[in-house]
C-alpha cells in the first residue's frame, strides 16, 4: 500500500518563470508538507511534454532534475500528453511497491504558454494523429467539439449544460490562490456569450493553457492519506475510430481498476477532480466514472450535485477550466487539491466529511487515462 | 476516401496499412469507400501554423462500413449530407490528394478522377521522375521511389508492358549514381523496367517560337508521365511540373534556355512537347533554399495531379503561398494552360483548405552567409558550381562578396553592391559593357580547386580590389598540391 506524504504546487499562470523555478518551488512545498527531506527520496518520476516553442530547449529532463535537486537517483521521465502527471504517479506507485521504496517523488511540469498562440496551438496539435487529425485541422478543441456534438445529439445535452460546468469551476477557482482565474469573476453571461472556438464549443468551454508545476511524495510509511486505488488504461489515438465516441473506454477501464483495488464503487466517492479539458468532457466523465448513468451526466450539473456544496463536489480547485491546464502538471495538481481537501487545508473551498477522493486525468481525447483514489486513514 | 485495414475475421480494424493481423497472423483486407455521410461538423476559429486560414470546417464522415474520418473543408455541409468526390470535368483540373498512409490507393483514386485520361495496354510509357543529384529519399530532391513503385504497379495492373523510366541529373552529377541513391533504380529493377539515362539519348531538333530545342527522342515517341518533386527553386521560385521537363533536352539546349531567359524559354519547351500527365510528388516536398542547396523537407504528404502543368504549378504555388513566377504567367499567355486558380477546377482536397505558407527560396542565398549571389538567370551548371564553391568556404570568416552569374545582369541588380566577383563567361562578358570592373573574374573552365582558392583569397582579404598574378599563382600551386596529395 502506498501513502501520500506531501504535495506541492506552483501557481498556475502565464508568468515568464523558468521551469526549474516552478519545480524547485513545488518540490520544496511537497517536502515541507510531508515533513521530509530530499535525502529520504529513493526515486523520482517526472512528466513533461518537453514543449519546443517555449524557449527552454531542454529535452533531457531527468538529468536536468538531477542537476537541480542534486540527486543521483533513478529519475524516470513519463510523458503521456495531458495525462502525464497521472501516469507518472501510477508508475511511481508501481515502482514503490515493486522495490519496497521508502519515498518516491512525482513531478509534473510544463512551460506551455511562452510563445504566440498559433505556436502553442500547434504544440498541442502534435498530440493528435498525424495524418487524420493534424493534417485535417483537428486542433484539440475541434476533436472535442466533434465528440461534444455527437454527445449533444444523442443525449439531449445543451450548450447551457456545458456553461453550468464552466461556471461551477470558475466559482471554485475564484477562491483558489494558485488558480489561473483566482479572484477573477466569471458570469454565466460571459460564458454563454464567449466566442466560438470550435462549434459547439465556446472559449469558456475550453480549459485554459498555462504554465505550472506540481509535486507529490508517495511513501510506504503510513500517513494520513492512503492511495487505495490506482488504474490506467489506454484507447485508440483518435476518438473517431472508436465505436462509441461519446463514452471514453480508457476512463471506464482505469476507474474500474482503481475502484476494484480500493474495494469501493463510484457511490463511495465524496469528492473528485475530473479532467475537464472541455466542459463536455466533464459531463461525459461523470458517466464514464460511474457517477451517472449514460446520458444522464447533465442531471448532475443541472441539479447542482457537483457544485462545491453539492452531494459530490467536482473540481473544487477550479479544474482544468479555471485553475488552468499546464499539460503534464495537471494530473499531479489534482492530487495536490485532494490532499488539501483531505487534510482540511482547502480553506474557503473546504468540503467536509470526505472519505474517498478521486482524481481523473486524461491524455488526448480519451486516449490514456489515469484514475487514483485517495482515502483519509488517520 | 476512407480506408481501413481489417483482419480476415473482421474483429480488428487499423487506420494504418498493416500487412498482417498481429494476433492471428492472418491476412488483412482493405476496406475502401469513396462515399460517406456527414455525421458531424465543427467550425474552427483558431488559426495554427498548418491551418492559418480561419474559419474552416472539419466534418466527420462515416461510410457504409461504419468507418469514420475527419475532413477539413471550407464548404458548408449539413448533417446527413453525402460526401463524394466527383471526377473532373475539365482538362485543366488539378487533383489534390492528402495521403492517408496508402500512397498506392490515393494515386489510383486520383488517376481515376482525371478528365479523359485513359491508360491502354498498348501505351508505350515514359515516366520522367525528378533526379538531379545524389541524395537520399528523405531529402525529397528526387521523386519518392514509393510513389514511382505505386505508379508502375498501377500501370502493370492495367496491362501496360512497355514502360521506361528516364531522366538525366545534369549539373555535373552522375545520373545512375543519383538514381541509385534515391531508390529509383531499385524500383526499376523490381519491376524489370529499364532506366534510361537521357544524357546518352539520341536527340531530335525541334523549333518552337524561334528557339531550337534538342529533345530526347524517347520523350517524343512515348506517352509521357511527368513525376516532379514539388519543391522550391531559388532561381525560378518553384520546381514543379514545368521545370521537371528541363531535363528532357540536352545540356547545351538547357544552357541556352537559361542564357535566353529561362522564364521565356521554358514555356516554349512545354509548347513543343506532346501533352503529358504530371503527378506532382509532395509526399514530402521541399521548402526553403531548394533544390541545389537541398532546402528543407516540407512534409506535405500530398499528391497533385493534372494534365495541365501550368495549372498544377499554379495551384502548388498558391497552396504554398509563393509569388507567382513569370514563366507561369507567360505559359498561360501562350495558351499552354490555366494559371488562374479561380478558374482551375480543383478536385479532392480544396485549395483553400490546404494553404499554408511554406518557406520560399532566397534568390541570393548561398551556404556561406558572406557570399551572396547576383543571379542573371545563370545556367544550372554555373548556378550549381557557384553554390558548391560557396559551400566549400563555409566556416571561413571574411568580408561580403557578391558573386555575379548569368547573362541577364542589369545595372539595377548591381546598384550599391560592392566586391563583385564575376563567375562564368556570360557574367564576365556582361559586366564589361556595363562599365563595371569586378574584383575578380573566374572563368567556368578554371580548375575547381583553383576557383575555390581564388574565392577564398577574396573573401579573406577585405582590402583586395583586384586579383593579382601572385593570387592566381598561389591558387594554381594550391590546386596542384591538392591534386598531388589526392593522387597518393
Amino acid at each position: 500500500m502506498a501513502y501520500i506524504k506531501g504535495a506541492g504546487m506552483s501557481k498556475f499562470d502565464v508568468s515568464r518563470d523558468w521551469s526549474y523555478e516552478r519545480i524547485y518551488e513545488c518540490v520544496n512545498e511537497a517536502l515541507d508538507s510531508g515533513n521530509t527531506s530530499l535525502d529520504d527520496i529513493d526515486a523520482i518520476f517526472v512528466s513533461s511534454m518537453e514543449a519546443e516553442s517555449n524557449g527552454e530547449r531542454q529535452k533531457h529532463t531527468a538529468p536536468m532534475i538531477s542537476s537541480m535537486l542534486q540527486k543521483k537517483l533513478p529519475i524516470l521521465t513519463v510523458p503521456a500528453g495531458c495525462a502525464g502527471g497521472g501516469v507518472a504517479l501510477w508508475n511511481a506507485i508501481d515502482f514503490q511497491k515493486a522495490n519496497n521504496a521508502n519515498n518516491v517523488l512525482v513531478i509534473g511540469f510544463e512551460k506551455l504558454v511562452a510563445n504566440i498562440s498559433e505556436k502553442v496551438t500547434d504544440e498541442m496539435l502534435r498530440g493528435g494523429e498525424r495524418v487524420y487529425e493534424q493534417a485535417e485541422g483537428m486542433i484539440f478543441p475541434a476533436q472535442n467539439a466533434l465528440v461534444a456534438q455527437q454527445y449533444m445529439m444523442r443525449y439531449d445535452v445543451t450548450s447551457d449544460d456545458f456553461a453550468l460546468a464552466a461556471l461551477k469551476n470558475h466559482e471554485n477557482a475564484f477562491d483558489n490562490p494558485k488558480a489561473r482565474f483566482y479572484k477573477k469573476k466569471v458570469t454565466l453571461d460571459m460564458i454563454k456569450n464567449s466566442p466560438v472556438v470550435a462549434s459547439p464549443l465556446r472559449l469558456f468551454d475550453c480549459s485554459i493553457p498555462c504554465n505550472g508545476a506540481a509535486a507529490v511524495i508517495i511513501s510506504k510509511e503510513k500517513t494520513d492519506i492512503e492511495i487505495s486505488g490506482s488504474g490506467i488504461s489506454t484507447n485508440k489515438l483518435t476518438a473517431f475510430e472508436r465505436e462509441d465516441m461519446t463514452s471514453w473506454n480508457s476512463t471506464i477501464n482505469a476507474a474500474k481498476l482503481a475502484y476494484n483495488q480500493a474495494g469501493i464503487t463510484a457511490e463511495d466517492i465524496s469528492i473528485a477532480e475530473i479532467h475537464d479539458a472541455f466542459t463536455s468532457v466533464e459531463l461525459i466523465s461523470y458517466e464514464d466514472l460511474g457517477f451517472a448513468k449514460k446520458g444522464e451526466g447533465k442531471e448532475l450539473i443541472r441539479k447542482g450535485i457537483t457544485k462545491i456544496n453539492g452531494a459530490l463536489p467536482v473540481n473544487t480547485s477550479g479544474g482544468l477550466k479555471a485553475k488552468g491546464h499546464p499539460i503534464s502538471a495537471t494530473g499531479v495538481s489534482q492530487i495536490y487539491e485532494l490532499v488539501l481537501q483531505l487534510r482540511k487545508q482547502a480553506k474557503k473551498r473546504q468540503v467536509d466529511n470526505i472519505k474517498y477522493a478521486l482524481a481523473h486525468n486524461i491524455g488526448g481525447a480519451g486516449c490514456v487515462t489515469a484514475v487514483h483514489i485517495l482515502k483519509k486513514v488517520m | 476516401m476512407i480506408i481501413r485495414w481489417v483482419s480476415e475475421d473482421g474483429k480488428r480494424k487499423w487506420i494504418y496499412p498493416v500487412k498482417k493481423d498481429i494476433y492471428t497472423k492472418g491476412k488483412i483486407i482493405k476496406q475502401i469507400s469513396t462515399k460517406a455521410k456527414v455525421i458531424g461538423i465543427t467550425k474552427v476559429n483558431i488559426p495554427s501554423p498548418m491551418h492559418p486560414i480561419t474559419p474552416y470546417n472539419v466534418i466527420l464522415l462515416e461510410d457504409g462500413y461504419g468507418n469514420r474520418m475527419p475532413k477539413k473543408t471550407m464548404k458548408e455541409y449539413k448533417i446527413n449530407d453525402v460526401y463524394e468526390i466527383k471526377p473532373a470535368k475539365t482538362d485543366s483540373a488539378v487533383i489534390i490528394a492528402k495521403i492517408k498512409y496508402d500512397i498506392y490507393e490515393y494515386l489510383k483514386h486520383s488517376l481515376k478522377l482525371l478528365h479523359n485520361y485513359n491508360i491502354s495496354s498498348k501505351d508505350k510509357i515514359l515516366i520522367k521522375p525528378s533526379i538531379i543529384e545524389p541524395a537520399y529519399s528523405y531529402q525529397a530532391v528526387a521523386t519518392n521511389s514509393e510513389l514511382l513503385d505505386a505508379l508502375i504497379t498501377y500501370l502493370r495492373e492495367n496491362n501496360v508492358r512497355d514502360i521506361i523510366v528516364a531522366e538525366q541529373a545534369m549539373l555535373g552529377n552522375d545520373t545512375i549514381e543519383s538514381a541509385a541513391k534515391s531508390g529509383i533504380l531499385d524500383v526499376c529493377k523490381k519491376h524489370e523496367i529499364p532506366f534510361v539515362d537521357l544524357s546518352k539519348s539520341e536527340y531530335v531538333e525541334k523549333t518552337s517560337d524561334n528557339f531550337s530545342f534538342r529533345i530526347a527522342k524517347e520523350v517524343l515517341e512515348r506517352k509521357l508521365i511527368n513525376m516532379p518533386v514539388m519543391k522550391t527553386n531559388s532561381q525560378i521560385v518553384v520546381s514543379g511540373a514545368m521545370e521537371n521537363m528541363l531535363r528532357v533536352v540536352d545540356e547545351n539546349t538547357q544552357k541556352k534556355m537559361f542564357e535566353q531567359d529561362i522564364e521565356e524559354t521554358l514555356p516554349k519547351l512545354i509548347k513543343i512537347l506532346p501533352n503529358f500527365l504530371s503527378i506532382g510528388d509532395a509526399t514530402i516536398g521541399m521548402q526553403a533554399n531548394g533544390p541545389t542547396l537541398l532546402g528543407e523537407p516540407a512534409f506535405l504528404n500530398m499528391l497533385f495531379l493534372s494534365k495541365d502543368p501550368v495549372a498544377l504549378d499554379s495551384v502548388f504555388i498558391e497552396a504554398g503561398i509563393f509569388a507567382k513566377p513569370n514563366y507561369i504567367k507567360e505559359a498561360a499567355l501562350m495558351g499552354l494552360g490555366d494559371s488562374d486558380t479561380n478558374n482551375i477546377e480543383i478536385i479532392g482536397d480544396e485549395l483553400e483548405a490546404i494553404k499554408y505558407p511554406l518557406k520560399a527560396a532566397e534568390k541570393n542565398a548561398t551556404a556561406h552567409t558572406k557570399i551572396k549571389l547576383i543571379d542573371g538567370k545563370a545556367n544550372p551548371y554555373i548556378y550549381n558550381t557557384a553554390l558548391k564553391m560557396s559551400a566549400k568556404l563555409v566556416g571561413l570568416l571574411g568580408q561580403e562578396i557578391n558573386l555575379v552569374i548569368g547573362s541577364l545582369i542589369t545595372k539595377d541588380m548591381l546598384q550599391e553592391k560592392t566586391r563583385l566577383v564575376a563567375y562564368g563567361k556570360e557574367a564576365i562578358e556582361k559586366l564589361k559593357p556595363l562599365g563595371i570592373k569586378p574584383v575578380a573574374e573566374i572563368p567556368e573552365e578554371m580548375d575547381d580547386i583553383e576557383k575555390i582558392m581564388l574565392l577564398k583569397s577574396i573573401l579573406q582579404n577585405p582590402d583586395k580590389e583586384s586579383i593579382t598574378v601572385i593570387d592566381k599563382l598561389k591558387s594554381k600551386i594550391a590546386s596542384f598540391g591538392t591534386k598531388i596529395k589526392n593522387k597518393f
